[in-house]
């Protein structure tokens, strides 16, 4: 029992070793925004907690079906062990602790951070230096700098051109049916409904554009209809200075020039 | 041909139900002045008295409707292969019936699929339009998630359950032939869709859009609204069945963990499902009364659906893969040769998910635009559901440790389930996590993760059902190195599909697309061709079990040395089940506890007692 113990134990830190490079590899799409890097980092530290969980299922399997099994039929019974005895409340209070881990940690610390207003319908801050207001229509979008007085659209503009280093607010809303506002490279999503205003708060920490990058880009990520999988919409995210020059490039008096 | 009559007149009564359907609408659209005719509301009311003309051409009229006029009742006696085409009481004639049909909508649903990562091997559309594409997937979804509810609760569940506990049937056989028989209508309808505009709207069905689209979407709704009802009504019998109808001395204590997880699954059933038909109706109202529930801009509101429908949906999830745990564990005791390890903690882990299965629905919401305070608990309570799920994971471990493993084909895939849901329950985290939630909500994480729990889970468990029985249903052997080399080939090619298709979730690929960026093109591919794959080896395991069942050599009585009472009484069981009723003296795994039986048929002498304990 001992010696048996003792190799399960040791597959399990083996194959924990190897699963664990996973939170090492690059598995992201390009970091836009700094709640991307918190994503990015809280993924890594789910597949630190949760890979000694998998592999220590995956050990126990390996170790009695190599150990234990045969093709022919068992020429006796097993032991008629019941667990009854402590086994099963260290158990119990081993995964129960773990649960409660992974609630606190990353979970509701994370949900704090992201939803600092409860009454709210969506993540981050409620001020920013930037607001933009999106509109989801099957199937694009527009999108309105409300200060300037601009809005971009498939037929005017053609992207989504943000500041870097700028808390950008979306303030998102739909025309018809149920779309969600996505930008993989900011990692951050929210639906767009008809009837009820939602917003998301992001950080843009780094320049990009979609030509170079299909991470930036706005996607509709709830099944919207037709042409669902091609609701996208460019996005650039470039210096503040030459994000002033655009924005007084769209104005409607400097297009009329 | 008497199956061929047994049909047709159920096909003719519905079709006569269905015109005097549409007739009566338009009698009463004339009269009040509008057109004879409204797509929706003639499909509505033509399909309720239809469905009502099918099922009493199909044999209920004389088993159960005579009743009603004070006539006699009779039942027809069809012959042979052909009692599986009528409205027939027993309990294993029905779960046959569940399991042939639900194994043909699988392929068929299975054939959807191949075709979508068709589709998606390139970027850009090659074989389908964008339309045919949404169709597709969305009838991939239902007819996969009715798989899933139904073939393991009716097929298996119908027909070994009675077989466990010793009851000669389930409680209610006319109730249980009518949950049957309205599947026929339900599959029917739900394969047209794709020819009558297609549902767009997966199958989930959101409004506003389920509201706005083509009427495909009535046909979808009529059939769910009847799939849940053949749910509910099932789950009813099986309660009342297990709470009255067991064997003398089957205590609660020594019930088998196969019955108690269909006990807890059909709790489910009952208290849920409601929700998703209350949805559905409401949706249907919004299209042909206007009642407006979900039209923002008359006063109502696109999340109420998603909370009722996920009331009931979140559930199903538990609903479809708590028989497969109850497999799992069932054959993993029998072929560890040891008694099911903590056997009244998994117990209590079933029940915990029951309890707890009922108050986790908004996590499927997070990215919803829910309010914000409502996030908390529900990432709580889905967190905490890992805890009495553990419970499942440490019976079967603590069950093969040490134990005498035989290798079979149902063990290999009882084993599967544990492997499958290991990885399925550790990306659930991620989900559950709302900070990793709101980026890989939607995307092919979600994707891959709700197949490793489901196929992985409960398909995987289906199958070790399936392989495990066979000889009791059939009283043939299947062909051991074939089934081997279906579970390899499964295991094997589900693995990598599905573990891969995390990737590009995570890379920003969001899913039910038709189309999608060009940067994700070789994932795709890779992906793709490990689907077709694994598509592949069911063609394996139709030819593995149709060849058997017909041709396979006669099996032995009790081919596994099994100590439940289904194995204790010859294959395929008489339609009594029982020549005597059985007595139940011990706890149905106490392998290797000497002198210990599970059940004696005290009136018969013949028949082998207790059986098992690896002489």
């Amino acid at each position: 029992m001992r010696r048996h113990v003792i190799a399960a134990v040791a597959v399990w830190v083996v194959l924990t070793a190897i699963g664990e490079t996973l939170a090492l590899a690059d598995l992201y799409p390009t970091v836009g925004s700094s709640e991307a890097e918190d994503f990015d980092r809280i993924f890594r530290i789910l597949i630190v907690m949760g890979m000694p969980v998998f592999t220590f299922v995956i050990a126990v399997l390996f170790y009695c079906v190599i150990r234990f099994g045969s093709f022919g039929k068992p020429s006796e019974d097993g032991p008629a062990y019941r667990g009854a005895g402590l086994g099963p409340r260290v158990w119990l209070a081993v995964t129960g602790s773990l649960a409660l881990t992974v609630m606190i940690f990353p979970g509701l610390t994370g949900l704090a951070e992201l939803q600092p207003d409860k009454s709210g319908y969506g993540w981050g801050e409620s001020n920013a230096e930037l607001v933009v207001r999106v509109v989801g229509f099957r199937w694009s979008w527009t999108m309105e700098y409300a200060d300037a007085g601009v809005t971009v659209s498939t037929a005017q503009g053609k992207e989504l051109v943000l500041p870097v280093d700028t808390h950008v607010k979306f303030e998102i809303e739909s025309t018809d049916v149920i779309h969600s506002f996505w930008i993989p490279a900011f990692r951050m999503k929210i639906d767009a409904l008809p009837g009820r205003t939602t917003h998301m708060t992001v950080k843009t920490t780094a320049l990009g554009r979609f030509e170079d990058d299909d991470a930036y880009r706005v996607q509709c990520a709830e099944l919207c209809g037709l042409d669902h999988s091609t609701m996208t919409f460019p996005v650039r995210v470039v210096p503040r200075a030459e994000f002033e020059q655009w924005l007084q490039s769209q104005k409607p008096a400097a297009t009329a020039q | 041909m008497y199956a061929l009559f047994s049909v047709a007149s159920g096909l003719g009564t519905g079709l006569i139900g269905f015109y005097l359907g549409l007739g009566l609408v338009a009698i009463v659209r004339g009269l009040t002045g509008h057109d004879a005719y409204d797509e929706q509301v003639s499909i509505t009311f033509g399909y309720v008295f239809g469905l009502i003309g099918w099922l009493m051409g199909v044999g209920m009229w004389g088993a159960w409707g005579r009743e009603w006029f004070g006539l006699r009742t009779y039942w027809r006696k069809a012959p042979g292969w052909q009692r599986y085409f009528t409205f027939s009481p027993d309990h294993k004639v029905i779960g046959l019936q569940y399991l042939v049909t639900f194994i043909i909508v699988f392929l068929l649903a299975g054939l959807g699929a191949m075709l979508m990562r068709w589709e998606l091997m390139e970027s850009g559309m090659q074989l389908f339009n964008h339309d045919q594409y949404n169709a597709v997937m969305g009838l991939h979804g239902i007819l996969m998630v009715a798989v899933a509810v139904a073939a393991v609760v009716g097929g298996l569940g119908n027909y070994f359950v009675p077989l466990m506990i010793g009851a000669e049937d389930m409680a209610f056989p006319r109730l249980n032939a009518l949950t049957y028989w309205l599947i026929p209508p339900v599959a029917a309808m739900l394969l047209s869709t794709p020819f009558l505009g297609g549902i767009e709207h997966g199958w989930t069905a959101y409004p506003p859009l389920s509201v706005v689209t083509d009427s495909s979407q009535v046909l979808f709704g009529l059939a769910v609204i009847t799939f849940g009802l053949t749910s509910i009504l099932g789950g009813l019998n099986f309660i009342i069945t297990i709470i009255y109808m067991r064997a003398p001395g089957l205590t609660w204590g020594k019930l088998p963990i196969f019955v108690w997880s269909m006990f807890v699954t059909s709790w489910m059933a009952l208290l849920y499902t409601q929700g998703f038909a209350v949805a559905l109706l409401m949706v249907l109202l919004d299209r042909i009364a206007g009642m407006s529930f979900f039209n923002a801009e008359t006063g109502g509101d696109p999340l109420l659906y998603q909370h009722v429908f996920w009331f009931y949906s979140h559930p199903a999830v538990y609903i479809m893969v708590l028989p497969g745990f109850g497999i799992a564990l069932e054959v993993i005791s029998h072929f560890s040769r040891k008694p099911l390890f903590a056997y009244r903690y998994a117990v209590g882990g079933l029940l915990g998910i029951l309890g707890l299965g009922g108050v986790v629905w908004a996590h499927h919401m997070f990215t919803s635009g829910m309010p914000n305070y409502l996030h908390g608990p529900f990432l709580v309570a889905t967190e905490a559901i890992s805890i009495p799920t553990g419970l499942v994971f440490l019976a079967a471990l603590g069950t093969i440790w040490m134990g005498r493993l035989w290798l079979r084909t149902p063990m290999l895939f009882g084993l599967a389930v544990i492997f499958n849901f290991a990885c399925g329950g550790v990306t659930g985290i991620f989900l559950a996590d709302v900070p990793t939630d709101i980026h890989l909500q939607d995307t092919y994480f979600v994707v891959a993760h709700f197949h490793y729990t489901i196929v992985g889970g409960e398909i995987f468990g289906l199958f070790a059902g399936i392989y495990y029985w066979f000889p009791k249903m059939t009283g043939r052997m299947y062909n051991e190195k074939l089934a081997q080399l279906h579970f390899w080939w499964m295991f094997i090619s589900f693995n990598v599909t599905f573990f891969v298709m995390h990737w590009p979730g995570i890379q920003g690929m969001n899913r039910r697309i038709a189309d999608y960026p060009e940067s994700l093109e070789n994932v795709n591919l890779f992906v793709s061709i490990s689907a077709f794959l694994l598509g592949a080896s069911f063609i394996v395991f139709v030819y593995n079990m149709v060849y058997s069942w017909i041709r396979g050599p006669v099996a032995e009585a009790n081919p596994w040395a099994a100590r439940t009472i289904e194995w204790q009484i010859p294959s395929p069981p008489p339609v009594e089940n029982f020549p005597e009723p059985p007595l139940v003296k011990g706890h149905p795994y106490d392998y290797g506890v000497p002198g210990s039986v599970h059940a004696v048929f005290p009136g018969a002498a013949t028949l082998p007692a207790g059986g098992g304990g690896g002489q």
